[in-house]
């Protein structure tokens, strides 16, 4: 029996708290308001299933994009022939097909997450779960992944709002375990989804190893990062006093530590340091970036937050 | 520097061992708290900021132990309780006589003279210094020390909520020849008196006191001098009619202003008379008050202002008296006949007389009077008889002849007559005899223990005594053959005689004097009696050769029964009670006016000093606080994480 247990602050037994309301991942009165909710992405993929997105694949659709030479081969239907008329040159109409769009979702599920009760996973995984409702609902397609130092679990891509039970079941089994280590998870991540699209990375980004890494993997490999940062202030301001024995509950460091307000006040500069170079990091690379902070009410953050991120329109 | 407790060496024992088991536990490592957090590498530059200060958190990790160490190092020397030499040295032994007697029951300061000394004490016990040692005694009729020499102020100040106000005036000398014999020996030894100062003379029968070296200092309480007492008090049936009683007594304006006063006599409770009077200061107004009735048993005297409300004193508006018990004597009179006998007889209603003739007696009485029966009378007079043998109970032999006569009668006096007369004997009190022309006597030979009242030159004529456990009283006279019996002597004589067979006399004392030792006579064949005082509260008092002996301090009725041992069988309902008053009744008591000075051995008594609250001298207690104020400090920083 490791420390841990002998305190009584087992991983598995202190995170399993996590799944206490993932029954009620939604009501009926929220579900209705996402309906009217759709996704919106910044950049435009292609798509293998015409749904309510643009891609750069120029093709059948009805909304034009471009030109270029006519090339032996190509449709003459195409041919625009007022620009011929004028420049005697023959130039191809090209037009934007409207195509669905991949959606990943990626649940950072480590241990971190499951700390203080599990609040911040359950939050990510009311995200994750509203998110997935509304990319079904505009016949986009949905999957999501659970990450630690790897890939844990994986729901495969799914399409229609009818499999959103599905998704809640998926969510509702997550647990919260092992390290953070997102460059290698997402490395995994990408290897395995060679379809590119939007990757909303629900995560506090609590990684040893950096979070920038993980991310870059994302941009490295085109997709569309976008980055839900989950946030529990009380993290922050943790309430310690005195000589305390501290140990990180995802590598089981241990460090010794007389905690005095000056102590406290500085970790709070800490970690709001930390959150801020994470919002730094996504402006300077084009990346989307939320804050969620678990304190907001959920309704609160979909219908308001993410409106005014541009995420929903 | 002196250590009145613990030894250095036994202190540094101490110090050293309790030293090491304060570093070793700050050696030790404490197990601490802990606690889960999410992301360690948050915490990794604020504990890098930490550890650059590493040095100054070891310093004050030493500061730390450091202060415990002087905390233990105070604790320590505080055991030793060191003294400075000097204050070691010329500690003071100080004998607090407390004035308990009745003038410092005196309200003219709140809430009286005696509650004002006690906290003038306090105030002197809060102020010892760390070496002095304190005794208090109360001083009244007698001194009462209440408790041992002691420097603990706790103890003294427990001592002091014993002293309680009594109904005596004061001994002050015996009071301070107890202080001096207490301190006799000693260094720095001083008596403080607490008084007002009317303490008398400070001489007994030994002659005046002499202090010696000892310093003596005075307290003065009290400021008023406002009173109007009562200083006499007495009542007393008369002998020739016991159904009624003259009062005497006498009031005193000890102040300087006239007074208005109210004078309420009550008897049994009940209103006997009231007067308004005026003393002017200074005044001794005595009042008489003759052939009252009313009165079975007990007389109160009371005065109040006429402006109501009360004077300075109360303790000496109101006196007690007690009338003597009346009861019926049966006499038995063994006469031929006599009428100057019997008139004189008649004369006490309270007399239940039977006559007999001589023969009646021997045929009826005289076998009787040998058994029980013969106890049915208190009194037999044989008038020109004697009986055989003398009868069970007291007995008056008028002109006795014969050998059972209980002194023998010698030859006839020539001039027979009281050229003699033992005028402090009861039997003769209020008698004028001198001049009683006798015809014809006989000269009586009295035993050893008889007592010769009265005596013609040539011999005794009239012998009082005791035979067989009965009084007896012999006339070597035929009173028919003189004119005693037409003076009032005769009745008088009579009546004395027969009041003094039955204790019931003329010297009766309607009240005892509070601070005196009381003997009180008590029936019956007892060790021990119960008292009740005037509070309703029940003491067990020794008897001593039949009287019980107490020491009065209250005013009041008294009320005494003899207490039977565990295990005597006797009915303790059917023994008399004896009931009695007390008073105080002392103008210098009632003179209330405090003294600025007090002069004993011809020397005043200085003023107080050397008592100031708040200095002590034990080091010991500033020793203690400096630790508690250390702790303080160390407890406010801990938590404050200042020291850690």
């Amino acid at each position: 029996m490791g420390l841990l247990e002998s305190l009584g602050l087992t991983r598995g037994k202190s995170l399993r708290a996590s799944t206490e309301k993932d029954d009620e991942l939604f009501g009926d009165d929220f579900q209705r308001k996402l309906d009217y909710l759709a996704l919106v992405s910044k950049r435009v993929f292609a798509g293998r299933m015409r749904a309510e997105r643009r891609t750069k694949k120029s093709g059948s659709g009805v909304e034009f994009a471009d030109h270029r030479d006519y090339q032996p081969g190509d449709d003459f239907r195409y041919l625009d022939w007022n620009v011929y008329q004028r420049f005697e040159r023959l130039l191809l109409r090209l037009y934007e097909e409207e195509e669905d769009l991949a959606i990943y979702l990626i649940v950072d599920a480590s241990a971190s997450m499951g700390f203080h009760g599990g609040q911040k996973l359950r939050y990510a995984k009311r995200l994750a779960a509203a998110l997935a409702y509304v990319g079904l609902a505009n016949l986009d397609r949905v999957s999501i992944v659970a990450t630690n130092d790897r890939v844990m679990e994986r729901m495969p891509t799914t399409r229609g709002k009818a499999r959103i039970f599905k998704v809640f079941r998926f969510l509702g089994e997550l647990e919260p375990s092992g390290t953070t280590n997102l460059e290698d998870a997402l490395k995994t991540f990408v290897a395995q989804n060679k379809r590119r699209g939007l990757a909303v990375l629900l995560s506090d980004l609590y990684d040893p190893e950096g979070f920038e890494r993980g991310i870059n993997v994302l941009r490295y490999n085109k997709f569309e990062p976008f980055v839900v940062h989950i946030v529990d202030p009380t993290e922050g301001k943790p309430k310690l006093q005195g000589d305390v024995l501290l140990y990180d509950c995802e590598t089981g460091d241990e460090r010794e530590v007389t905690v005095t307000p000056k102590v406290l006040e500085k970790f709070a500069a800490a970690h709001r340091e930390y959150t801020e170079s994470v919002a730094r990091f996504c402006a300077t690379r084009q990346v989307s970036h939320i804050e969620a902070d678990v304190s907001v009410p959920f309704d609160e953050l979909i219908l308001r937050v993410f409106r005014r991120g541009g995420f929903l329109r | 520097m002196l250590f009145a407790g613990l030894p250095f060496a036994q202190l540094a024992t101490i110090f050293g061992i309790a030293g090491a088991a304060v570093v070793a536990l700050y050696i030790l490592k404490l197990r601490r708290r802990t606690v889960a957090i999410p992301f360690s590498p948050l915490w990794q530059k604020v504990l890098r900021d930490k550890e650059a200060t590493s040095l100054f958190s070891k310093l004050k990790r030493l500061l730390s132990l450091l202060l415990q160490l002087v905390l233990l190092a105070l604790l320590v020397f505080a055991l030793g309780d060191p003294r400075a030499q000097v204050a070691f040295v010329k500690g003071r032994n100080v004998v607090v006589l407390l004035d308990a007697s009745t003038s410092m029951q005196a309200v003219d300061v709140s809430p009286n003279r005696l509650g004002v000394a006690k906290d003038e004490v306090k105030t002197m016990i809060r102020g010892l210094g760390g070496s002095d040692r304190m005794l208090l005694a109360q001083m009244d009729a007698v001194v009462t020390p209440l408790g041992p020499m002691s420097g603990d102020t706790a103890e003294l100040e427990r001592d002091l909520t014993l002293v309680a106000a009594t109904d005596t005036r004061a001994d002050f000398a015996r009071a301070l020849r107890f202080a001096t014999d207490s301190l006799r020996g000693l260094d720095g030894a001083e008596i403080v008196v607490v008084s007002d100062g009317h303490l008398g003379d400070a001489a007994d029968s030994f002659g005046a006191v002499h202090l010696g070296d000892v310093k003596l200092s005075y307290v003065k309480v009290g400021k008023g001098k406002n009173n109007v007492g009562i200083t006499q008090f007495s009542v007393r049936r008369y002998p020739l009619d016991k159904s009624r009683y003259e009062v005497m007594l006498e009031l005193t304006n000890t102040g300087d202003v006239d007074s208005d006063v109210e004078l309420e006599l009550t008897g049994d409770g009940q209103p006997v008379d009231v007067t308004k009077l005026r003393l002017r200061a200074g005044e001794r107004l005595p009042r008489f008050y003759p052939n009252l009735n009313g009165a079975s048993r007990t007389l109160e005297a009371k005065i109040s202002l006429t402006s109501g409300g009360h004077d300075d004193l109360p303790a000496d508006d109101h006196a007690y008296a007690l009338l003597p018990e009346r009861h019926r004597a049966k006499v038995l009179v063994v006469t031929a006949g006599n009428m100057y006998l019997d008139a004189a007889l008649l004369l006490d209603e309270y007399l239940d007389v039977t006559d007999v003739t001589p023969t009646e007696y021997v045929s009826t009485y005289a076998a009787a009077a040998n058994t029980n029966a013969g106890k049915h009378f208190d009194a037999v007079i044989f008038d020109g008889v004697t009986p055989a043998s003398p009868p069970r109970s007291d007995a008056i032999y008028l002109d006795p002849r014969g050998p059972g006569s209980p002194v023998k009668v010698l030859n006839e006096l020539k001039q027979p007559g009281f050229d003699k007369i033992d005028r402090k004997h009861p039997i003769v009190r209020f008698t004028a005899l001198d001049d009683v022309n006798i015809a014809r006597g006989h000269k009586l030979a009295p035993e050893p223990g008889d007592k010769v009242v009265g005596a013609s030159e040539e011999g005794p004529i009239l012998v009082a005594g005791t035979r067989d456990g009965h009084k007896f009283v012999a006339m070597g006279f035929d009173t028919r053959e003189s004119d005693l019996t037409l003076r009032v002597a005769w009745p008088v004589f009579l009546l004395n005689t027969i009041n003094w067979f039955s204790d019931d006399d003329a010297t009766y004392l309607s009240s005892f004097r509070t601070g005196d030792v009381w003997r009180i006579p008590v029936a019956g064949d007892f060790d021990e009696a119960s008292l009740k005082l005037p509070s309703g509260i029940f003491t067990d008092v020794p008897v001593h050769e039949g009287r019980a002996v107490f020491l009065g301090q209250h005013a009041g009725f008294y009320e005494l029964s003899a207490k039977a041992h565990r295990g005597d069988a006797r009915d303790m309902s059917t023994t008399p009670k004896t009931a009695f008053a007390a008073n105080l009744l002392d103008t210098d008591e009632s003179t209330i006016a405090p003294s600025d000075t007090l002069v004993v051995d011809g020397k005043p008594a200085g003023a107080l000093e050397g008592f100031h609250v708040g200095v002590r001298r034990e080091i010991w207690i500033y020793l203690l606080i400096a630790a508690v104020l250390l702790t303080a400090v160390e407890w406010a920083t801990y938590h404050r994480r200042v020291t850690v």
